[in-house]
């Protein structure tokens, strides 16, 4: 089963706050256990919102509209992204208990199965 | 630059209601002609969050596990594209395409993916070999 695990934004990712050295070097250990185990298939870290955009369908529009960011509910925004293989999703959960966190920040990392079918 | 397309849930998505013979087929095609032109890189869809989890850290406690399904259905995820393409405006370009015959989605935000450049130095050479290490070993799993 593969399975997306989304990391929330925070008030520094949407700053644009260069990671720590430390974050990096952990997260680069964490990636290559990851990889190494046979887990890991995709990790993607996203720029703030504030160089993304938006289209929005409003009712009975054909054509989107575009708005620019950046989006102002940071806690529901992504920072970024990993794909994962793995066996079930307490297994998943599991790993992502160990995600580095050397700052000590609260967060959340949400984990979803792809659906087979798409 | 690569840019990640998410596809945000609808209450149709989240009750776990399949997009129609007609949308797949749509979409089937609409996919077909990202790969032909070489921009699509990935594109998956997500089971509802009834389906999934979170874990969240809080400061120094242990992280605490919280099973879905999750209320807040606009701010959620449905599906994602990975896009491979020169601007923004390319991206915006082609996602204004996105068949939608189901009326099924009302918002789908781009945003720039990292790229090792972006990290300055903090990304040492002996980091960066390491990390195009892990991405050889993920193209592989």
């Amino acid at each position: 089963m593969r399975f997306m695990v989304l990391v929330k934004a925070s008030e520094d990712s949407e700053a644009g706050a260069a990671p720590s050295a430390e974050l990096i070097e952990q997260m680069g250990r964490f990636n290559t256990e990851l990889a190494e185990s046979g887990h890991l298939v995709q990790a993607a870290g996203l720029t703030p919102s504030s160089a993304g955009a938006r289209l929005l369908w409003f009712d009975g529009d054909a054509e989107p509209s575009v708005v620019d960011g950046p989006f102002a509910e940071t806690k529901e925004l992504v920072a970024g992204v990993w794909i994962l293989e793995g066996e079930s999703l307490a297994e998943i959960v599991e790993l992502m208990k160990r995600a580095p966190n050397p700052d000590r920040q609260a967060g959340t990392v949400e984990i979803r199965p792809l659906s087979a079918e798409l | 630059m690569r840019f990640m397309v998410i596809m945000k849930a609808s209450e149709e998505s989240e009750a776990g209601q399949m997009p129609s013979t007609e949308l797949l087929a749509e979409m089937g095609k609409f996919n077909e002609e990202l790969v032909r032109a070489g921009v699509m890189l990935a594109g998956e869809g997500l089971a509802p969050s009834s389906q999934g989890a979170r874990v969240k850290f809080s400061g120094d406690s242990e992280p605490s596990v919280v099973d879905g399904p999750f209320a807040e259905t606009k701010e959620l995820i449905a599906g994602f594209w990975i896009l491979q393409v020169r601007s923004l405006e390319e991206a915006v370009e082609w996602i204004k395409r996105v068949p939608n015959t189901d009326g099924a989605h009302h918002e789908i935000e781009i945003r720039r993916i990292f790229e090792a450049d972006d990290f300055g130095d903090n990304l040492t050479p002996e980091l960066r070999d390491a990390e195009a290490k892990v991405r050889e070993q993920a193209a592989q799993n």
